[in-house]
């Protein structure tokens, strides 16, 4: 395999997908020294309505609604699925209670994952392997020595398009599973 | 999503919903309960009311205000303890969550201290030391006054008297406390405790400058230093010169 995809596109994805870590990682330091851990507790608020605002960008894919441009949606879906995501982090910190909220996490993180999959890599990875299909093919390669020259670069995006399939079910999964959190902490949580 | 991926949804949530029904002390509970309530760790509603959280009065149905402090629940005696005293009995409202947090992350993450001063009744408020040994320090082991004339009951530290308010302790004035206040009584003081100020060479030193009000010498002098003195208007000798 050539080590090109992974340097260009995998490597500077890991790093975004790093900084969502740090961040989570900083944050919840911060509120640890400056004692004010039980704020971490009501950033789940604020992180929950980011994701749910982040999804005006599917109906406007889905024209339910009409107005805005589609890619300034996504500017927007993007840059609040990702706060909300840090956000919900924090507020998860790193204590590990009970397993629902943690599953809601797990959910979430795959979410985000396969999100930054499809907006990082999929199209420049696609381009990239062409772009190396045509080069092998002006070499004077066969058909059959192009394929093998390529083949773990075209294993790596043929994973990579499937994230559309995960992305959506598991967004489903995460909504679930974040309102039976909900639900449970409006049923025992006394608000004061 | 096609019809087969939606019915596999359908049955891990399903599952889900069961597994939360039947473990809510491992799928939602936000950590392991207190020791003393672990047998209710599957009955949540023993504790919460629905949408209004954890209720004094199901604490009360096993927790008698009565019985706390000289009672368990279970009717046995509890036996006296240092300088323990019980005093659930003079709480001026029942708001247990108030100071009690029986899962183990709200104990950490709680942003108010363990206990509410503020809900006992206002006599045994002022009764520090019913509950409170003094401070082993040499400060506070020649003081048997009350707690509240430098402390708040909201935070022990910091302190919320300052002396230099009233009068600097300068390096002539870093004495005991009971040399200038005596018995501990931080509302009176006298500045003829130590051999240095008697009350015929203060006479006679303010007489000489024809000052005849001299009983309350914290008055005109806010510290040990004889040019600093603030006349009765409050205004400072020293800066006129």
């Amino acid at each position: 395999m050539t080590t090109s995809l992974w340097r260009n596109q995998i490597i500077p994805f890991s790093l975004l997908l790093s900084l969502l870590a740090a961040a989570t990682l900083a944050g919840d330091y911060v509120l640890h020294q400056l004692n004010m851990v039980w704020v971490g507790r009501y950033l789940g608020i604020p992180g929950a309505l980011l994701i749910l605002l982040s999804l005006a960008y599917s109906l406007r894919k889905r024209k339910y609604l009409q107005s805005g441009k589609p890619k300034v949606w996504l500017f927007f879906h993007e840059i609040s699925a990702w706060l909300g995501s840090l956000f919900v982090l924090i507020h998860a910190g790193i204590h590990f209670n009970a397993i629902l909220p943690w599953l809601a996490t797990g959910a979430m993180s795959i979410n985000v994952i396969s999100g930054l999959v499809g907006k990082l890599l999929l199209n420049r990875s696609r381009l990239y392997v062409q772009s190396e299909r045509e080069n092998f093919q002006l070499q004077g390669l066969s058909q059959s020595e192009v394929e093998q020259a390529i083949y773990w670069d075209a294993v790596t995006l043929d994973v990579m398009t499937q994230w559309r399939k995960v992305h959506i079910p598991i967004f489903v999964v995460f909504v679930v599973l974040a309102l039976a959190h909900i639900i449970s902490i409006f049923l025992f949580w006394g608000w004061r | 999503m096609n019809a087969k991926l939606k019915i596999f949804l359908a049955i891990n949530l399903i599952v889900i919903a069961l597994l939360v029904y039947t473990y809510p002390h491992l799928m939602v509970a936000p950590g392991k309960l207190s020791q003393g309530h672990q047998q209710l760790a599957t009955d949540c509603f023993a504790c919460h009311s629905p949408f209004t959280g954890a209720d004094a009065n199901r604490c009360l149905v096993c927790h008698k205000p009565a019985e706390i402090g000289h009672l368990t629940t279970s009717g046995q005696v509890i036996a006296k303890s240092g300088n323990a005293i019980p005093f659930h009995q003079k709480l001026t409202t029942r708001d247990c969550i108030a100071c009690h947090s029986e899962h183990d992350s709200i104990k950490r993450s709680q942003h108010q201290g363990q206990f509410n001063h503020a809900l006992l009744e206002k006599e045994l408020g002022s009764r520090c030391q019913d509950c409170h040994g003094a401070p082993k320090d040499s400060l506070h082991q020649q003081y048997t006054g009350n707690c509240s004339q430098c402390h708040n009951q909201e935070k022990w530290l910091p302190s919320i008297f300052n002396h230099n308010k009233y009068f600097v302790l300068d390096h002539e004035h870093s004495a005991r406390c009971d040399i200038c206040h005596e018995g501990s009584n931080f509302s009176r003081y006298t500045c003829f405790g130590c051999h240095e100020h008697t009350p015929a060479n203060i006479r006679n030193e303010h007489l000489e400058e024809g000052i005849r009000d001299f009983d309350h010498c914290v008055q005109c002098h806010r510290s040990g230093n004889k040019h600093d003195i603030s006349t009765e208007h409050g205004k400072n000798e020293s800066e006129d010169d």
